[in-house]
């Protein structure tokens, strides 16, 4: 899993690549959890651009929801442009019930 | 080995009302269009080959208890859900041809759903029968006593007939019973829970219900997944989906599907089957939530070896 985090304006975008399961969740978290905070100091929302990933387990869902618990609600969280896998596994978790989900990085404000 | 599912469901036994049976025998006919069968046995074969397990089936609703048939001088049981009613008098049968009146219990923990069992075992009224206890519990024993107390059933449990004795076990100790080499381990629920492994040669069994699987707990699942290692059959609590377990139900102590696929993943598991079904959860939902994990495995397998993912129901036989 690769990441890279770049600044859009008045939002914060981060773009993982490859796949987030259990030999890269951890860096996975860690690069999240940094970059929640550094949305939360620069008050602008995160987007995460899923389009570079393969596929996510459970253990990188459940970074999303600690990435989640970290931004208290300062800052939002949107998931973007997630591949055919990445949707269904967002539905079949209900992820997308607890992630704003869309289909381009530009919509995800 | 073979494992028999006598009850599957959380937290509540469950029954259909009326026109659940309704909707599918009237989507049955639907299905038959009109054709004609020459006796019940012809339907039945139709019934399995052109409708799904929901319409032609049903998951059942007893609350948990799940024998695993290993030795041939003693029976072998996880929790005392409501379907340890239907488990004694199965056993009861078997004994009259000859088993032996011996019976080992492994309690995952005490909450209502699965020790409300025991008050209706009929072996326990039966002279002559041994009951072995095993928990991690150590008040296991005042909780099936205080069951039993008159505010609650009309028969104290000091009148059981049966030999009753309880073995409070300390976890990662493990220890031989009906026949297998048993190891617990303590898990994330309200007071606390165990799973069990079961193992003998070339087979092992796991039973891992009442297991939250908490996202800041996640450093510590590979103790899990060494529990799990190898597993012929798991059998995992997935009473929610991982959204709500991770909010709405929240520190409810229940794991989720896709939790589930992703530890016996890592684990080399052979087998899950999904358990501890949500007492509201209709047939339709709960073989939803089977076939949404069987994509779910399929997409995060990556280059590992299939996963197979079964759906207890109650009266479900795996062969191991």
């Amino acid at each position: 899993m690769d990441w890279r985090l770049r600044n859009d304006g008045d939002r914060l975008v981060a773009s993982p690549t490859g796949r987030v399961d259990e030999d890269s969740w951890k860096a996975f978290s860690t690069h999240l959890t940094a970059a929640v905070r550094d949305a939360v100091a620069a008050k602008a929302p995160l987007v995460i651009d899923l389009s570079g990933l393969e596929y996510m387990t459970s253990k990188g869902l459940r970074a999303l929801t600690m990435a989640k618990n970290e931004a208290r609600g300062q800052v939002a969280i949107r998931l973007a442009a997630p591949n055919e896998t990445m949707r269904r596994i967002l539905s079949i978790s209900r992820y997308d019930m607890l992630f704003p989900v869309v289909d381009d990085v530009d919509q995800a404000g | 080995m073979l494992v028999r599912f006598w009850g599957t469901r959380g937290s509540l036994p469950v029954a259909p009302h009326a026109d659940v049976a309704l909707a599918k025998v009237a989507r049955a006919l639907v299905a038959a269009g009109g054709r004609r069968f020459a006796d019940e046995a012809e339907a039945a074969k139709f019934a399995r080959a052109e409708l799904d397990f929901a319409t032609y089936g049903a998951f059942g609703g007893a609350t948990p208890c799940v024998e695993i048939e290993a030795d041939e001088d003693a029976f072998a049981i996880c929790d005392m859900g409501s379907g340890l009613r239907d488990f004694g008098l199965s056993a009861t049968r078997r004994c009259a041809e000859g088993h032996p009146r011996v019976y080992h219990f492994f309690l995952s923990h005490l909450h209502w759903d699965h020790i409300m069992g025991f008050p209706f075992f009929r072996p326990a009224y039966e002279t002559g029968a041994r009951i072995v206890i095993h928990t991690g519990h150590a008040d296991a024993e005042a909780a099936l006593r205080r069951q039993q107390e008159a505010i609650s059933f009309p028969v104290p449990f000091d009148e059981l007939k049966a030999h009753i004795e309880f073995i409070v076990h300390r976890p990662e100790e493990s220890f031989e019973a009906a026949g297998m080499e048993v190891s617990l381990v303590r898990q994330s629920h309200a007071r606390g829970s165990f799973g069990y492994r079961f193992d003998r040669p070339g087979k092992a069994v796991v039973y891992s219900t009442d297991a939250e699987h908490k996202p800041e707990d996640m450093d510590l699942e590979e103790d899990v997944e060494a529990f799990f290692a190898n597993a012929d059959l798991v059998i995992c609590d997935t009473m929610y989906s991982l959204g709500e377990a991770v909010s709405l139900k929240q520190d409810l102590g229940h794991s989720s599907n896709v939790v589930a696929v992703d530890l016996c993943h890592s684990a080399g598991a052979r087998r899950l089957a999904l358990f501890h079904h949500e007492p509201s959860y209709s047939d339709a939902d709960i073989q939803r939530m089977h076939e949404e994990t069987l994509r779910y495995e399929e997409a995060v397998r990556g280059e590992r070896p299939r996963l197979e993912v079964l759906c207890a129901y109650d009266g479900l036989e795996v062969s191991l």
